[in-house]
């Protein structure tokens, strides 16, 4: 299920997670897990968009990030190196 | 029953009384009871064991340990609680705990609570619980709370599927608790079958893990399983590496590291395994997996995320917050701008008759004129803050993101750069700090050039208040126009950027959309208020400041605006705005956005001598409709505030990249602006 969730994200689109569940079959919960998994591995990343203070002032700072959608990214190659096989 | 007294459970009928046939006592019988935070298995714990509880630590850890007694049918059951954990890897201290608990100890028996309403999210422990020497038991608790969420589950057919018992329960009713317990007892006297269906791994898969467990067979520590090692070296655990690896001589432990090498793969094998195993389990005894109102979030996005209706959709979405904002604020700005404004110009102006020249100027020119003017819009953006919180609070802006996202694909935009671009839809700083996700540093520098063309909800907001001082009834036509004339922009220069740099390269994102709600008005109008109050503070402090340095500059030296600093500055700029249709002062307009958007309306207001007269009706006498859209064009183009400047600044490292990043967006800014005067003037707008 893993490697068949990796082969769909290694097709380079943008998904969503309702969108990944229809294709793999399965329920969007276990596709969030999965994705969790992956990351926790080093085979994705989450990725926040943030003001970090810099909006002070502005009147639409909370407009920030997309109205707060969580967002993952595949790193092709482990981001720490290969640590992922450790399993954090 | 030696100790039943001390159990809440001691007038209940769950075991059976001593005679002849049933002989006591029996012996002494370990019960884990595992289970994720928050299942319901404390008061598992407690309904069994009442005042028996000891509570200590773990050795050598700072976790609690819970252990208490219940006696049944001349067994003395000893209640080890373990800690709460969402799996059994040695990433936190209590998996640790949890697992070593059950690999050396070997309880007779563990339990496995589970919340029944998030069945999936529980299994995955127990798929991992499976693989450990124990005998397992699954406690589905909150079985009402799942029926309440519209799951049904089957507790049999799960039985039959998983081979394991399967005890319905909802342990805060203390229900199911008197089946636990016999179930228990059943188990450890072998009159309940037991033939647990374990997750799986691929037969290529398989053979490597047996290879794997004959080289490290020999060097296992007691009591640990071999198998288990040998999958959890597989599978990258760190403390069970660092166990065999300590233990095992050099050759051996290289033998072991190529075969994990050629097989890095195998890492997603054996956790998929475990998925596939839940996705069997939920599918066979859980009927309506889904709970409703996430259906009609699903059945909605269908048509809001659809690669051609999102887009119509949000096209219309944006069309109607334009139209909305100006039929309602339009005519409420004209009268604060000829009636109020206005009237206190004229009536400040009769105070100010006996001062000096210069005073009524600033006062009435300056400030009435700049900062007055500029308020007499507060309307529309108050209209448009509204608008615009309304989509956040309902849940619909992470949707027309994303179907940004297909339009950019369309245009052959994506890639790294997506994300950045991507995130610019909610402001401009975040997307120029996104950029980092790019290592290459030529693209990076690229993406963060292009990062603020993307039309945040800010320039949207001062293209709402520019567009109707130049076209009155007309501007929803021009602001819509506006916006997609940046996303072209965005789209030829992201597909340019992409054709060069990125070629070849990919990135997928997978994003998590918010649920639809029903929107809260409280929340709206907290969010206007705070924005309105935000907007409030900068034209009291920024706009004012500009407002003032403006007519002092055009004021000074010389006392008309032709002799003035800024008079000569504008002459000597003339040539170069006369491309755009510009004249001098919509140039320094242009020039004085740069610290705040807003500047330019109040610019505009003092240098045309807005205060007696109502800005809009001064633009509109001197400013032709094809200068008007060219300099809207220039201003949505052009960098959208200081904080993205700095954050610029803080991303190149290099004051030198930051002043050609915004040397290119104004001369790309100013070069569309040319194009569209050019283009406006020979299709009769001049």
């Amino acid at each position: 299920m893993l490697e068949r969730l990796m082969s769909l994200l290694r097709e380079g689109k943008t998904r969503t997670v309702p969108e990944l569940a229809r294709e793999l079959g399965v329920t969007p919960t276990l596709v969030e897990m999965m994705l969790e998994e992956l990351a926790s591995r080093g085979f994705l990343y989450a990725l926040q968009g943030s003001c970090a203070g810099h909006c002070e002032g502005c009147p639409l700072q909370n407009a920030c990030a997309a109205g707060g959608t969580r967002i993952w990214s595949i790193s092709f190659a482990p981001p720490d190196g290969g640590e992922g096989r450790t399993g954090k | 029953m030696a100790r039943r007294a001390n159990s809440p459970l001691a007038s209940c009928d769950c075991c059976t009384p001593a005679s002849a046939d049933n002989p006591l006592p029996t012996g002494t019988i370990t019960v884990a009871l595992a289970g994720q935070p928050n299942v319901g298995k404390t008061t598992v714990f407690n309904l069994l064991t009442g005042l028996s509880q000891h509570v200590g630590n773990w050795p050598g850890k700072t976790v609690e340990q819970k252990t208490g007694f219940y006696a049944c049918d001349g067994w003395t059951m000893r209640i080890v609680d373990l800690p709460g954990t969402y799996s059994l890897t040695a990433n936190s201290v209590e998996e640790q705990v949890a697992r070593d608990f059950i690999i050396r100890e070997r309880p007779d028996v563990v339990v496995v609570i589970v919340d029944a309403a998030t069945l999936e999210r529980n299994l995955y422990l127990l798929a991992e619980l499976l693989h450990l020497p124990a005998r397992v038991i699954l406690g589905l608790n909150m079985v009402d709370v799942a029926e309440q969420q519209g799951l049904h589950i089957e507790p049999h057919v799960l039985q039959a599927a998983l081979g394991i018992p399967v005890v319905p329960m909802v342990a805060s009713r203390n229900q199911g608790i008197c089946e636990l317990v016999r179930t228990i007892v059943g188990l450890v006297r072998g009159e309940i079958p037991y033939a647990p269906r374990r997750p799986e791994i691929r037969e290529d898969h398989q053979q490597v893990l047996a290879s794997l467990e004959e080289i490290v067979g020999p060097y296992v520590p007691s009591p640990y399983p071999a198998d288990w090692v040998s999958l959890k070296l597989l599978e990258g655990d760190s403390e069970i590496t660092r166990l065999v690896q300590e233990r095992m001589p050099q050759e051996a432990w290289e033998q072991i590291q190529s075969i994990l090498h050629r097989h890095e793969d195998a890492v997603l094998a054996v956790a998929g395994g475990r998925y596939d195993w839940i996705g069997r389990m939920v599918r066979a005894a859980v009927a309506r997996p889904r709970a409703g109102h996430i259906t009609l979030t699903e059945r909605v996005d269908r048509i809001a995320t659809h690669p051609f209706w999102g887009l119509v959709l949000l096209g219309a979405v944006l069309a109607v917050a334009f139209w909305l904002t100006y039929a309602v604020a339009l005519p409420i700005q004209r009268w604060l701008g000829s009636v109020v404004v206005q009237g206190i110009a004229e009536q400040v102006g009769r105070w100010l008759a006996p001062a000096p020249g210069w005073l009524s100027g600033l006062i009435i020119e300056g400030i009435i004129g700049g900062v007055g003017s500029m308020l007499t819009f507060a309307p529309i953006l108050t209209l448009f803050f509204a608008t615009m919180g309304f989509l956040e609070d309902v849940g619909y802006m992470a949707r027309a993101a994303y179907v940004m996202d297909r339009f950019m694909h369309l245009l052959g935009l994506h890639g790294k750069s997506f994300l950045p671009l991507f995130l610019g839809f909610g402001c401009n700083v975040p997307a120029v700090m996104g950029t980092r996700i790019i290592e290459e540093r030529r693209a990076r520098l690229l993406t963060i050039l292009l990062a603020p063309l993307v039309p945040c909800p800010a320039r949207m907001a001062v293209v709402a208040v520019l567009a109707p001082a130049f076209f009155g009834t007309r501007a929803p036509w021009v602001s819509g126009g506006l916006v997609f004339l940046s996303l072209f922009a965005l789209a030829l220069s992201g597909a340019l950027l992409n054709w060069i740099l990125f070629r070849g390269e990919r990135a997928a994102f997978i994003m998590e959309l918010p649920l639809y709600h029903i929107p809260n008005l409280r929340t709206i109008g907290l969010l206007v208020w705070q924005r309105l109050l935000a907007f409030l503070r900068k034209a009291g402090t920024v706009i004012l400041a500009v407002s003032i340095v403006v007519w002092a500059l055009s004021h000074f030296p010389g006392g008309t605006i032709e002799e003035s600093l800024l008079g000569r500055l504008g002459r000597w700029l003339s040539p170069v705005g006369a491309w755009m249709g510009f004249d001098w002062r919509m140039i320094v307009a242009l020039l004085t956005s740069f610290i705040a958007k807003e500047n330019a309306v109040a610019t505009l207001a003092v240098l045309y001598g807005a205060g007696r007269e109502s800005l809009p009706a001064l633009l509109r006498a001197s400013v032709s409709p094809a200068s008007g859209l060219a300099f809207l064009v220039a201003t949505m183009l052009f960098i959208p505030c200081v904080a993205t400047f700095t954050v610029m600044r803080q991303e190149t490292g290099s004051w030198k990249w930051t002043l050609i990043g915004t040397g290119f967006l104004l001369l790309l800014s100013l070069a569309a602006a040319a194009l569209v005067f050019q283009l406006a003037r020979l299709l009769g707008g001049a």
